[in-house]
């Protein structure tokens, strides 16, 4: 057990920062402030990841077979802790790289994998994510879009159902699609459908996360086939309890609390206000970044080792919740004038970010859950 | 970034583990609020173990883990001052008191061989005469003392080494609450799944195993905020590491308590020996405020407004 970093993760790091440098045009900041979903930001992830996967930055801890360069799953998190403080510049291709592409790898045909992971390390396709639903967010399994199996030997089957809180999927060309295939409650089987099908309904929600980050989907008799279903009939619920380990601390999000507590700070400071009672919310509110920065790269560290996982993401996405919470908190106790302006765009587009930590991948409180089971063996 | 022990480290825990299993448990009929053993202290410094920091392949970090390991104990040893600040006092095995506030109650004084007490932004270090030091009874689990009088002939050390000692102990602080608040909820879990109301363990409802598990969060994370710090060494996570421990012990403490019902309240039950710990570290070394304004300072630098300033040593009548 050590703390450091190695020279080369050092030198990532240089690496990164001097292509963000040449890459990231100087009005990004105004542009980032847009979610991650949003026309513009889309738009300009399909010219950004493209030159992020030419410096061989976008997948590098895909094997080699597939385009990556086989890079520890720590070279990948550095990769997507800066980006994340930038303002994600991926857009919402980092869900292709973070957890979509490696769900594939671990669970797709070879044709899947032909198909789709070369598009995503080339940096230039957009999914979505189709999980939850009006009677089933948290409660997963609660799903009702049925995918049925049609008679005949063409593998055919047809979707029908609602998604709800959908991010993206209004660009997108690809759902990451969870259905029920059976009557059992965990009876459920992911497709990777085309958004284009025929029958596919796409509504935006306007919401206070921003724009393109919430839409409503509806599948009218939508075919979908054998070989687009990721993994075998039925078991789907293995493929996404795979998926969301991943996304649950997929996004550093404790990267973007500091910087907005850093340019809160800052705030005050030019105005001679940083006052003891501040510093002391500051120096709290860092320390639960500081305590969720710990418990993911605990997680980074046993996902590099591959080691079977017991709650830990769990704990980490719990702790990143909280510490979302306290930046959050310090900016609108402290300086609000930033959360109501566009002084400084980033501050309330943290906000926007920052208030969905509590619910995406499973609320908050089915963390607890897990961690009340998992961890302290407090099953029912 | 490595999160798996070492083949060396693991051996070292391993032993460790040896010498601490004849203390897991708090002796039978134990009715103190002190559960103190000089001969776990005794087996300690025979051991080696105190002087682990400087032992060639090892650090400040196998210190910490070892602090942090001995303080899920039921039964109180000094460990941390001596293991992260013996080092810097040529006291390779302690115990060593940490005095900071000259004249009020200090954990260890009475058992300590180096004492260093905190004086301004000085530190003084030395040793006291017993007549000097007045042990008290109390309601933490702590043996404590104080000094009647200042010892005379202490040397008096300033700048970088006085700063050392400071970040130290904050440290020691660190990994001594994170492996406190491991012990007690460790001890609150198993209570709360033998404990049944309403017809089921206590552990079965929701509103119980949320709180909880908020707690293993916490108790997860101190742990590896003070590992870091201790790999470190700076003072900016010195700071983190003891400023994050002393805020949330304060929910760790409250919850085991609340969830161990009037049992916790008793002295046959051990819970108290591991809160009534953490109590007393709750405000160490100036407590969060203090802790607060170092973190502030070493990641915001400027001059604050309005900062109060930082508390010195009171002299003794």
């Amino acid at each position: 057990m050590e703390f450091g970093w190695s020279q080369e993760q050092e030198a990532l790091r240089d690496r990164l920062q001097a292509f963000l440098d040449a890459s990231l045009p100087a009005d990004w900041e105004a542009t980032a402030s847009l979610s991650p979903g949003s026309q513009a930001v889309t738009d300009f992830s399909r010219e950004f990841c493209p030159q992020l996967a030419d410096e061989g930055l976008l997948c590098s801890h895909w094997p080699e077979e597939h385009g990556g360069s086989g890079a520890s799953a720590w070279d990948h998190f550095i990769i997507g802790e800066r980006l994340w403080e930038a303002g994600e510049p991926r857009g919402p291709q980092y869900y292709n790289v973070n957890w979509i592409g490696p769900t594939i790898l671990a669970y797709g045909s070879e044709e899947q994998k032909a198909e789709h992971l070369g598009r995503m390390r080339t940096g230039n396709v957009v999914w979505c994510q189709g999980f939850s639903e009006p009677s089933g967010g948290s409660d997963l399994a609660a799903i009702r879009t049925r995918a049925v199996k049609q008679p005949g030997d063409d593998g055919r089957y047809l979707v029908n159902g609602q998604k709800i809180w959908t991010s993206y999927a209004r660009l997108s060309e690809y759902c990451f699609l969870v259905a029920k295939t059976g009557d059992a409650r965990r009876d459920v089987s992911v497709f990777l459908l085309p958004m284009d099908r025929p029958g596919i309904t796409v509504r935006p929600i306007y919401s206070v996360v921003g724009d393109g980050d919430l839409h409503e989907v509806f599948f009218d008799d939508v075919e979908v086939f054998e070989n687009e279903r990721l993994g075998p009939e039925g078991k789907g619920w293995e493929v996404i309890r795979y998926s969301l380990d991943f996304e649950r601390v997929g996004i550093p999000r404790y990267a973007l609390a500091i910087k907005t507590l850093d340019r809160a700070v800052a705030e005050l400071q030019r105005g001679d206000a940083f006052v003891a009672e501040a510093e002391q919310d500051a120096a709290l509110a860092l320390t639960k970044c500081e305590a969720a920065r710990m418990l993911v790269y605990e997680v980074v560290d046993k996902r590099m080792r591959d080691r079977p996982d017991t709650g830990s993401a769990s704990v980490a996405r719990f702790a990143t919740v909280c510490a979302e919470r306290a930046v959050a908190d310090f900016v609108l106790d402290w300086t609000p004038h930033l959360f109501t302006s566009d002084e400084a765009p980033m501050v309330a587009t943290h906000h926007k970010r920052a208030i969905a930590a509590g619910l995406a991948a499973g609320a908050a409180e089915i963390q607890l859950n897990l961690v009340a089971r998992d961890v302290l063996g407090l099953g029912v | 970034m490595d999160f798996t022990l070492s083949e060396d480290q693991q051996m070292l825990m391993t032993g460790f583990e040896g010498l601490l299993s004849n203390y897991r448990s708090a002796p039978h009929g134990q009715h103190g609020y002190v559960c103190y053993s000089p001969e776990f202290q005794q087996e300690l410094r025979d051991s080696g173990f105190l002087e682990i920091a400087s032992q060639p392949g090892f650090g400040l970090l196998e210190a910490a883990m070892l602090v942090e390991e001995a303080a899920t104990c039921p039964i109180s040893v000094e460990a941390a001052a001596s293991m992260m600040i013996g080092p810097l006092v040529g006291d390779a095995t302690g115990p060593v008191a940490l005095v900071w506030h000259a004249g009020r109650p200090v954990r260890f004084l009475a058992q300590a061989r180096t004492l260093c007490l905190f004086e301004g932004d000085d530190v003084l270090v030395g040793d006291a005469a017993p007549r000097d030091i007045e042990a008290l009874d109390s309601v933490a689990a702590y043996p404590m003392a104080r000094l009647r009088a200042k010892p005379a002939g202490l040397e008096r050390l300033t700048g970088a080494d006085a700063a050392a000692i400071r970040r130290r102990a904050q440290i020691g602080i660190a990994a001594e609450a994170a492996g406190l608040m491991r012990g007690a909820l460790d001890n609150t879990v198993a209570y709360v799944k033998e404990r049944e109301q309403y017809g089921q363990p206590l552990g079965h409802f929701q509103a119980i195993q949320h709180r909880l598990a908020e707690d293993a969060q916490i108790v997860r994370a101190a742990k590896l905020l003070a590992l870091r710090a201790a790999f470190e060494d700076s003072d900016r996570q010195a700071a983190i590491a003891c400023l994050y421990a002393q805020d949330a012990m304060r929910k760790v403490i409250y919850d085991c308590h609340q969830f161990s019902g009037a049992m916790g309240l008793t002295l046959e039950f051990p819970l108290h020996l591991w809160t009534y710990r953490l109590k007393v570290l709750q405000g160490e070394a100036g407590g969060r405020a203090a802790q607060g304004r170092v973190v502030s300072r070493e990641t915001w630098g400027a001059s604050q407004v309005g900062a109060a300033a930082e508390p010195v040593a009171e002299g003794v009548a």
